[in-house]
């Protein structure tokens, strides 16, 4: 397999919207220790509206189209503090991957990485920081370690999707420094960021789902 | 879960529903999470919009009205508003003068209402930020950047007012506002949480005994963990930490806020406010003005907090300009 085409694409991200918007007790359970249990409704919120937006894509438009609407939905219309960083992220990533209708593995480097790109530049996060960003920071290394070795896409999903899920297992252990949970100080150690689990869900649903078509 | 709701996802808009209707005197609904003083904008006048998650009754709505807020962004309980909501929010306070948003320090406000300013500065609405960092608790003094506001908004948005209603530009209003957040200090106590109505649990956990020292009104946690004490004792403690954060000193004249956080009882906070009044004279401040009861709340959260604010003239002309806001005294 080369390429993924637009179709998985559009289907993978309908599927990981499904199942960010299926846990949404689940996020706000996550989010009750340290933060204020409104993570799934954040999600939710922000989420309904990329479920429309996909919907109402024009298929004959560009993947860089799709992700710059979903984008421009959630900036305009998700509120919280998930709707800029989530909106920034997928306009920036729209840029990576403007004018293609399919995606091969470098684009999918580039997608990702320019999506991590817009939640550090929106967020000012770094790693370590117990966010999401802890999430897609490695899942784009391991995409790039994976490109440089050139392996099957497979394989790239296979690794990619494990080094986000060791990224948000290792949230569990950091001290927050960002947002309301921040305020614990030492007291968010043992909880895993629910932000970051967030971005696992999707990312895992996506990938594991580009393939299976 | 206690709640008189009927679902959840529908709470903030059957409460703004309610709160337009009851109050159509003073406020209108233009937008679906958008409220505004009735006649807002006023031409000649910097627009005052402030906004940030529901779940504090009267704030933020409670205090549009003449003198006042022209504008306020409504987000979910505990959530920012969009950038499309901070955007109406603002256009329907311009008057041609200008914007001043203040919001409390949160990054979900920043952002949302940071990039609703950027869009707009495009279409030429000229705006400025001023942001609340009044909660000692929340970092050392040595990193004030880094804390949350809370009932220091209403010092601010009432100084505010009057500088609005004087013909005040926008460059004098966002200097004498970010002097007002400078010189107003708060901090809270509570021993009981607010219930969150997504989850239906406790905003955070504590035991029937305890109280938690420096509590954020979203229940973020204090500084410290202590056993229940008498009014006077805890005053005490608190009113401690308040005094030498700015510091207020002899002869300094002060407005004071002893606010409810949601279910303390208003005999509770009279007895509080004595304890304060008697602390400040004992130090030889003067209570220029103050108020006492329930302005910034956390649903149903057990605690209050206590605000001074250092005035200067001009903040003094300010705490007694006349208003006619929803929910706060004149």
């Amino acid at each position: 397999m080369e390429h993924i085409s637009k179709d998985a694409i559009l289907e993978s991200l309908k599927l990981g919207v499904s199942e960010l918007l299926a846990n949404r007790q689940y996020f706000n359970d996550l989010d009750t220790p340290i933060g204020d249990s409104d993570h799934g409704d954040s999600i939710y919120a922000t989420f309904s509206v990329v479920a429309k937006t996909i919907d109402e894509f024009n298929f004959e438009d560009d993947l860089g189209k799709l992700f710059d609407s979903v984008g421009k939905a959630i900036i305009f219309s998700g509120g919280a503090a998930m709707g800029p960083l989530y909106g920034t992220a997928f306009m920036d990533s729209s840029k990576a991957i403007e004018g293609k209708h399919q995606l091969n593995k470098e684009d999918f480097l580039n997608l990702w990485s320019a999506f991590k790109g817009g939640i550090e530049r929106r967020g000012k996060v770094k790693v370590g920081e117990k966010t999401m960003f802890d999430t897609i920071s490695p899942f784009v290394d391991a995409i790039k370690e994976s490109v440089d070795s050139n392996d099957d896409f497979e394989v790239l999903v296979q690794k990619s999707v494990e080094a986000a899920k060791e990224g948000m297992e290792g949230t569990k252990d950091m001290e927050s420094h960002r947002g309301r949970s921040s305020r614990l100080g030492k007291r968010s150690i043992g909880h895993l960021d629910p932000g970051s689990a967030s971005m696992f869900l999707l990312l895992k649903t996506f990938m594991e789902n580009i393939i299976k078509k | 879960m206690k709640k008189f709701i009927n679902n959840y996802d529908d709470m903030i808009s059957e409460m703004l529903d309610g709160f337009s209707k009851a109050n159509s005197d003073i406020v209108e609904r233009p937008f679906e999470r958008v409220l505004i003083r009735k006649g807002s904008p006023a031409k000649g006048k910097v627009g005052l919009v402030t906004g940030g998650g529901s779940g504090h009754k009267p704030a933020l709505i409670g205090y549009l009205g003449e003198g006042m807020m022209d504008s306020v962004a409504v987000g979910n309980i505990f959530a920012a508003p969009s950038v499309q909501i901070c955007m109406d929010a603002i256009r329907a306070a311009d008057g041609g003068e200008g914007v001043l948003v203040c919001i409390g320090n949160y990054s979900g406000d920043l952002m949302n209402f940071g990039m609703a300013m950027d869009m707009l500065a495009d279409e030429g609405i000229k705006s400025e930020m001023i942001v609340v960092n009044d909660d000692v608790a929340s970092s050392p003094v040595t990193e004030m950047e880094n804390r949350r506001g809370v009932a220091g908004e209403i010092i601010l948005w009432k100084i505010l007012g009057y500088l609005a209603d004087s013909g005040a530009d926008l460059k004098t209003m966002k200097k004498v506002g970010d002097q007002v957040v400078f010189n107003t200090r708060s901090l809270g106590v509570a021993h009981t949480p607010c219930i969150m109505p997504s989850s239906g649990k406790p905003s955070f956990e504590i035991g029937d005994d305890e109280m938690e020292i420096g509590v954020g009104h979203h229940g973020e946690p204090g500084i410290e963990r202590v056993k229940m004490m008498s009014a006077n004792e805890i005053t005490d403690i608190i009113m401690e930490k308040v005094l030498v954060d700015l510091p207020f000193k002899e002869g300094d004249e002060v407005s004071v806020i002893v606010n409810g956080l949601g279910s303390t009882s208003l005999l509770e906070l009279y007895i509080i406010y004595s304890r304060v009044e008697k602390t400040l004279k004992d130090n030889g401040i003067k209570v220029f003005k103050s108020w006492v009861g329930d302005f910034f709340t956390s649903m149903e959260m057990g605690g209050f907090s206590v605000t001074l604010t250092k005035l200067d003239e001009t903040m003094k002309k300010g705490v007694l300009h006349p208003i006619n806001a929803v929910h706060f005294p004149s």
